[in-house]
C-alpha cells in the first residue's frame, strides 16, 4: 500500500467530481432538502399549529414513550419526529456514494481512461482503497456538514428540550460512527456493481435495498415503540461493521482488473 | 527487452493471439502490422500485464508477466488505442496523477519537461476535453513517457490524425528512438513502419513473418532493376537473357524488368551488353516494392495456407 499513490487518485477523483455538475447537484440536493425538511417541520409544528396539550388526542399521547413522559407532550412529539428524521440523515451517506463509486470505475471504462490507469504500477488494493475513499469522504463530510447546519438551525428555532434531544449522544454517535460505516457499505456495493455491470445507473437501484429497512426502522421509532438509546446505535454500528466486512470481502474478490477492462456485456 | 514464448490469448472461443514467439532487442523499434482484429492490441495488453495469457510465457525487461506485474508495469509506458484522458481535468492534472502513480521523483519537473517538449506548455491549464485530437494524442504520449520507461508501447499513434499532426507525432517517435528507447509500434500505416522500424512483424493471430523491411522485400521479391530503353529490340532481349546471372526478365513497353541477386556488380555488365547490342538506355532504376505490396503478399499467402 502506497499512500502517495492512493492520495493521487483520491485527489484526481475529487478534482474531477468538482467539475461534474451532475454529481455536484445530486450531492447537494438530498442533504439540503433534508435539513430544510427537519427545520421546516419544527417551525410549522411550533408556530402554525401551536399544539398544546389540550389539542392532542388520546392516540397521539399514547405514542409518547416513558423516557419522554416528563416533557411537554408537544415537545415530546417533536422529539419523536426528529428522531425519525435522524434515520433520513443516515440515508445520506448510503444514497450518495453507491453511484459515485460505481461511476468512478464504470465511467473510467467508458471514457477509456481505465486502461492507462491499470497499466501503471498501482496495485489493485491501492486502486480499490483510493476509489472507495474518494466516494466515502465527500458523502461523510456532506452528512456531517448538513448535521452541523441542522444543529445551528435547531439552536435558533427549537425549544430547548427539543434541541437538547437532537444533540444527545444517540445522534452524535450515529453521525460520527454509524454514518461512515453506512457510507462504506454503500461504496463497497458500488464497487461490486461496477465489476459486474457496465451501467452505473444499476447502482442506484441498490440504494433501494438500503432505504427500505431504514425507513421501516424509522417508522417503528415514530410510532413510539422504541425510544432510541446509545446502546442501540452501538449495536447497529457493530452490525454495520460486520456487514461491511462481508461486502468488502466480496468486493475485493469480484474486482478483477482484467475482467473489468475486457468485459463488455 | 521483450521475449515471448508461445504467448496465447483466447476470449471465450475466439483465439485472439495464437502462440506468439518473439524477441525484441533493447533499443529496437519493432513495428507490428496486421489487419483489424489480428491481435495487435491484445498482444500489447498481454505484454503490458493488463491481461493474463491463456497460455505461454513472456518476459519484459527481464520480468516475467503474471509473476512480477508491478515491475513489468514500471518498465513500460503505453499509449493505448484511445488516449483515455480525464477530459474535465487540465493537462498538468492529467500528467501529475500518472507521474505519481509511476513513482516519478521530480513530479513537477517531469510534467513540465514533457509538456514543453510536446508544445503543450502554454495550454497546460485548460481542460483537455477542449484539445484537438492531435494535442490529446501528444498528451497521451507524454503520459506514457513521464517515468522514462525503457520500453514504450504505441498502439496506432497516428491513427485519426491529420497529416500534419501525424507527422509531428511521427517525428517525435523518431526522437524517442534516437534516445535509445525500445519501441513496440502497432500501426496500419505501412509507410510509418517502413520509415521508423528496424524490424517488422506481421501478425494475423499467428505471427506470419518477422524481419527488417529490407530483408522482407528481398525474401519476397528478390531484387529487380528496371531499364528503360528507346525501344526494346530482339538483339537486346537475347543479349540480356543469355547472361548467366539474369534470373528472370519481363518486358513492359519499352522497359525491361530484370531480377538479379547482386545488382551492384551485375548492373555494369548488363548495361555494357545492352549498349553493345545497340540498345539506347534512357534510365536505370532499382524496383523497390512498397511495404504495402509486401504486406498484402504476406497476408494473402497466410490466407491461402490456412484455407489449404
Ligand atoms: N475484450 C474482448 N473480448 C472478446 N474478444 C476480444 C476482446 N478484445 C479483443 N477481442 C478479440 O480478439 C481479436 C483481436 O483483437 P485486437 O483488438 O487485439 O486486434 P487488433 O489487431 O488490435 O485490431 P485493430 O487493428 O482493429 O486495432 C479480435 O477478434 C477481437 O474481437
Ligand atoms: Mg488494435
Amino acid at each position: 500500500m502506497n499512500g502517495a499513490k492512493i492520495g493521487a487518485i483520491v485527489e484526481k477523483e475529487i478534482a474531477d467530481a468538482r467539475k461534474n455538475r451532475m454529481i455536484i447537484l445530486s450531492m447537494a440536493l438530498i442533504p439540503t432538502l433534508l435539513v430544510a425538511m427537519v427545520l421546516g417541520t419544527t417551525f410549522v409544528m411550533l408556530n402554525v399549529e401551536s399544539v398544546d396539550e389540550a389539542s392532542l388526542d388520546e392516540d397521539e399521547l399514547s405514542m409518547i414513550p416513558a423516557e419522554l413522559s416528563g416533557l411537554n407532550p408537544s415537545h415530546a412529539l417533536l422529539i419523536l419526529l426528529n428522531d425519525q428524521f435522524m434515520f433520513y440523515f443516515l440515508l445520506i451517506p448510503m444514497m450518495l456514494p453507491v453511484y459515485i463509486a460505481a461511476y468512478s470505475i464504470i465511467g473510467e471504462k467508458e471514457t477509456k481512461s481505465l486502461e492507462p490507469l491499470l497499466a501503471t504500477p498501482v496495485s489493485t488494493s491501492e486502486l480499490l482503497v483510493a476509489k472507495s475513499l474518494a466516494a466515502t469522504i465527500p458523502a461523510v463530510v456532506l452528512t456531517w456538514l448538513s448535521f452541523i447546519v441542522l444543529i445551528i438551525g435547531g439552536y435558533l428555532i427549537m425549544p430547548e428540550p427539543v434541541f437538547l434531544a437532537m444533540i444527545r449522544p444517540v445522534w452524535i454517535v450515529s453521525m460520527v460512527l454509524l454514518s461512515p460505516l453506512l457510507a462504506l457499505l454503500s461504496v463497497f456495493s458500488g464497487v461490486i456493481i461496477s465489476s459486474r455491470m457496465n451501467d452505473p445507473r444499476a447502482a442506484q437501484q441498490v440504494t433501494g435495498i438500503f432505504v427500505v429497512p431504514i425507513i421501516a426502522l424509522s417508522l417503528v421509532v415514530l410510532a413510539g415503540k422504541i425510544f432510541l438509546s446509545v446502546w442501540m446505535v452501538f449495536l447497529a454500528a457493530t452490525i454495520a461493521l460486520a456487514v461491511d466486512c462481508v461486502v468488502l470481502y466480496f468486493a475485493v474478490k469480484l474486482f478483477q482488473r482484467e475482467t473489468i477492462l475486457t468485459r463488455w456485456t | 527487452m521483450i521475449k515471448a514464448e508461445g504467448l496465447t490469448k483466447r476470449f471465450d472461443d475466439n483465439l485472439a493471439v495464437d502462440g506468439l514467439t518473439l524477441n525484441v532487442e533493447r533499443g529496437e523499434v519493432f513495428a507490428f502490422l496486421g489487419p483489424n482484429g489480428a491481435g495487435k492490441t491484445t498482444t500489447v495488453r498481454l505484454l503490458a500485464a493488463l491481461i493474463a495469457p491463456t497460455d505461454g510465457r513472456a518476459w519484459v525487461n527481464g520480468y516475467q508477466i503474471g509473476e512480477d506485474n508491478i515491475n513489468v508495469r514500471r518498465s513500460v509506458g503505453i499509449l493505448t488505442e484511445a488516449p483515455g484522458l480525464y477530459e474535465r481535468l487540465d493537462a498538468v492534472q492529467n500528467l501529475t496523477l500518472f507521474a505519481k502513480l509511476c513513482e516519478v521523483d521530480d513530479v513537477a519537473g517531469q510534467v513540465e519537461k514533457y509538456l514543453r517538449l510536446l508544445g503543450l506548455w502554454e495550454r497546460r491549464a485548460e481542460p483537455v476535453g477542449g484539445f484537438s485530437k492531435g494535442m490529446k494524442q501528444k498528451l497521451a504520449i507524454a503520459r506514457a513517457l513521464l517515468h522514462e520507461p525503457p520500453l514504450l508501447f504505441l498502439d496506432e499513434p497516428t491513427a485519426a490524425l491529420d497529416p500534419e499532426a501525424a507527422r509531428t507525432v511521427r517525428d517525435f517517435i523518431g526522437e524517442i528512438k534516437e534516445a535509445g528507447r525500445t519501441i513496440f509500434l502497432c500501426t496500419h500505416n505501412l509507410d510509418e513502419a517502413d520509415r521508423l522500424a528496424d524490424r517488422i512483424g506481421v501478425i494475423k493471430q499467428k505471427l506470419i513473418q518477422v524481419d527488417s523491411p529490407a530483408n522482407l522485400r528481398h525474401s519476397l521479391y528478390g531484387r529487380r532493376v528496371v531499364i528503360h530503353l528507346a525501344s526494346v529490340t530482339e538483339p537486346v532481349r537475347t543479349a540480356v537473357s543469355s547472361l548467366p546471372f539474369v534470373e528472370e526478365m519481363q518486358q513492359m513497353d519499352n522497359a525491361l524488368v530484370i531480377s538479379l541477386d547482386n545488382p551492384e556488380e551485375q548492373n555494369p555488365i548488363l548495361v555494357e551488353r545492352i549498349v553493345a547490342a545497340g540498345g539506347a538506355i534512357q534510365f536505370v532504376n532499382e524496383l523497390r516494392h512498397s511495404l504495402e505490396d509486401i504486406y498484402f503478399a504476406l497476408i494473402e499467402e497466410e490466407d491461402r495456407e490456412t484455407q489449404a
